[in-house]
């Protein structure tokens, strides 16, 4: 039931497309606009680049085991209790993390959509849609998403050409006065939120997808016009709203779709520039959960994820109403605790599986 | 009152959804490990829904990370 599911390699560019701009895409200028100011853009490039050697690093690991997901990789490298440790702390990553994006949906729906409507509600309608994608299953998310990133396309296009004529040049300049150091540390939340977390597409990058070789080239792609879109993003953030907006606001790319006013014919988009980060969320919502359930599911060793899916989506929706208090504390986690969480088990974890793999390719290679 | 008879009823409907098909079926380690989150999550839920202290998962990984966050915030600021 499990190991017959399989996608294509453009499926699997699309994926990890989604995947990369999701979050990326709202919060991402506002916090490296604090540290790089008018560079932001340039510290979204550094980003960039950073993150295709952790994508190349996630690849070269895949590689080595095809047909195998993540957790099973784990299992096979540190043997069977300490595998099953260190599986149970790799699934705690993306579990956390569709509560903390069903957060973020239901804050930016009760701000900007919907502020009559209780919390709970936002995030009960928007955590059924994601236990229903992850029940019907990889490929009918794959098949969707291949038809949803035309909307999203075409909707970034609309953005992006109607709020060039509000591009004020004087806003980015002097070009480079941060410094290289302040500029590639600031990239670090980026790196993070859109590469580093990238390793839970392990669960089903050599697994479910049918070429590896070309899965490969999906992924370094799939980030890299992900990492384009967020360089355009944040150029047209910091370039229309200036340095000091960008900072105070929350959601800068929202309040760029405020200010869409052609031949004042087209005014007052913004809500429909908000489907826009509505879909990439779903997708990386619904990735984050998909990981998470098929996680819990092989280490338990179960033949089948799905019974799963419902009371995991309820203790997800439950989680994700007591995670952050306020504001003030989910600036604060994601800039320090979040970042942490997610080097160790994105960063260090495959790094340890390199090390560890060098080691016992001889004792594996007599095993097989 | 009316928040734990509607947490009491969502549970009753995802156990009308999924558990016909789990006993069909004979897997007898899916229902086990389906009514443990299951009671995870009803617990989890009346909880917040009485508005009783729930403890925040994030601050248990704040206290594990600290020493983690001091390197990274040293080297990254």
């Amino acid at each position: 039931m499990m190991q017959d599911v399989k996608i294509n390699s453009y499926q699997f560019l699309v994926l990890v497309i989604f995947f990369t701009v999701g979050t990326t895409m709202l919060t991402i200028p506002s916090v490296i606009a604090v540290g790089a100011k008018q560079d932001a853009w340039v510290s979204t490039i550094f980003g960039t680049v950073i993150g295709l050697i952790v994508i190349w690093l996630f690849c070269t690991l895949a590689e080595w085991f095809p047909q195998l997901t993540f957790i099973q990789i784990i299992d096979k490298l540190c043997g069977k209790w300490i595998g099953k440790l260190v599986s149970l702390l790799f699934v705690s990553m993306p579990f956390l993390y569709t509560s903390i994006l069903l957060n973020y949906s239901g804050t930016f729906l009760n701000i900007h959509a919907m502020p009559s409507t209780p919390i709970v509600a936002l995030n009960i309608l928007m955590g059924i849609v994601i236990v229903m994608g992850v029940r019907l299953g990889l490929e009918t998310i794959a098949r969707s998403a291949e038809i949803l990133i035309v909307v999203f396309f075409v909707l970034f296009l609309i953005l992006v050409v109607f709020i060039s004529p509000e591009i004020k040049f004087e806003n980015i300049q002097p070009i480079y006065e941060a410094g290289t150091k302040k500029i590639v540390q600031s990239s670090l939340n980026f790196v993070v939120t859109s590469t580093v977390n990238a390793v839970i597409l392990l669960m089903i990058f050599p697994a479910f997808v049918n070429k590896t070789k070309q899965g490969k080239k999906s992924f370094l792609i799939g980030n890299l016009i992900g990492g384009i879109i967020i360089i355009i993003i944040t150029f047209l953030s910091v370039a229309v709203l200036g340095t000091g907006n960008t900072t105070r606001q929350m959601y800068p790319v929202y309040e760029l779709a405020k200010l869409i006013n052609v031949g004042d014919f087209v005014q007052r988009i913004e809500a429909l520039m908000a489907t826009l980060w509505i879909i990439a969320l779903y997708f990386k919502a619904t990735l984050y959960f998909y990981a998470s359930v098929l996680g819990i599911a092989q280490i338990f060793n179960l033949k089948d994820y799905r019974p799963l899916t419902l009371p995991l989506g309820m203790i997800a929706i439950a989680l994700s109403l007591v995670i952050y208090p306020n504001v003030i504390y989910r600036q604060n986690w994601d800039s320090t605790t979040g970042n942490s969480l997610s080097i160790l088990i994105g960063l260090f974890l495959p790094l340890l599986l390199v090390v560890v793999y060098a080691i016992r390719k001889k004792q594996l290679k007599k095993e097989a | 009152m009316l928040k734990s008879i509607g947490i009491l009823l969502i549970a009753a409907i995802i156990l009308w959804i999924e558990v016909p098909s789990l006993l069909e079926k004979k897997y007898k380690k899916e229902l086990i490990v389906f009514s443990i989150f299951l009671a995870i999550g009803v617990g989890i839920s009346m909880t917040i829904g009485f508005g009783k202290f729930m403890p925040n998962p994030l601050d248990l990984l704040t206290l594990v990370f600290k020493p983690l966050n001091d390197v990274v915030t040293l080297l990254f600021k």
